[in-house]
């Protein structure tokens, strides 16, 4: 049966930052070697750990998505990779299920209705068709963009000020509590 | 006074969630204590899908290090 998988790992590149394109190459070409199709490569990039994992405290996380059949065993492969590869912090492979589906859809369906919830009001009467969600889309954020930008933008930086410091003191806490041990 | 919360509602089926995101960690420390347990449902409120979800999603976080598995100052 068609599979769809995703696989996250987590790269030490405190010795090299280019370690992170080796391994993710090396992965690659095994899924593809193996008979998957890669569907989506998303680099989370380089993040804090919130606890240190082989004394490294930073990693880079790499998500990769990719369908194949159940009966190829490609978890299986990967894993075997993911163990000899000293590189590879951490990983996760599991199969995408329905409800994780869904919900993006819900997600990705909420962003578009904030960004045009005027313009749809007034359009759908008319146009009923599923492009006439997207066109007014663009048409309202092109005058919104002007003036509110700068409005918006402080709170993002509010948002994300305080999650960092929570994560930075957590982590702390971890540290001294390993000490401790 | 033991009686925290008497509303029952679930935040999840609040939200119409249908699954919970491990890699949504802001969210899902919401659930756990200060010590990174995670908040049973009688305190939480959860319903037993969302919560079975939400406990599968944070063991999945913890293992990628996205959350802590203890975060408590010792004694
Ligand atoms: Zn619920």
């Amino acid at each position: 049966m068609e599979k769809l998988y995703c696989t996250i790992y987590i790269v030490d590149i405190s010795q090299n930052p280019e370690e992170e394109e080796a391994v993710t190459s090396r992965i690659q070409q095994l899924i593809e070697d193996h008979g998957g199709i890669i569907q989506r490569i998303n680099r989370w990039g380089k993040k804090r750990l919130a606890y240190p994992i082989q004394k490294k405290t930073h990693g880079y996380y790499v998500e990769i998505e990719f369908t194949a059949k159940s009966v190829l065993n490609i978890p299986a492969i990967l894993e075997q990779e993911y163990r000899v590869n000293d590189r590879v912090l951490r990983y996760l492979t599991y199969v995408v299920d329905k409800k994780e589906l869904i919900q993006r859809a819900k997600k990705a369906g909420k962003k578009a209705e904030k960004e045009a919830p005027a313009a749809e009001k007034k359009e759908t009467p008319a146009a009923p068709e599923a492009p006439a969600a997207e066109a007014p889309a663009a048409e309202p954020e092109a005058p919104q963009v002007t003036e509110p930008a700068e409005g918006e933008n402080p709170p993002v930086a509010e948002t994300e000020a305080p999650v960092t410091e929570e994560a930075q003191e957590a982590a702390q806490e971890n540290e001294e509590k390993k000490e401790e041990k | 006074m033991l009686r925290w919360k008497k509303k029952r509602i679930c935040r999840f089926c609040e939200a119409g969630d249908v699954y919970i995101d491990f890699r949504d960690e802001k969210r899902l420390v919401r659930f756990l204590t200060e010590q990174g347990k995670i908040v049973p449902r009688r305190t939480s409120g959860n319903c037993a899908q969302h919560q079975r979800q939400l406990a599968k999603a944070i063991k999945r976080a913890r293992h990628l290090a996205l959350i802590p598995f203890v975060s408590d100052i010792p004694r």
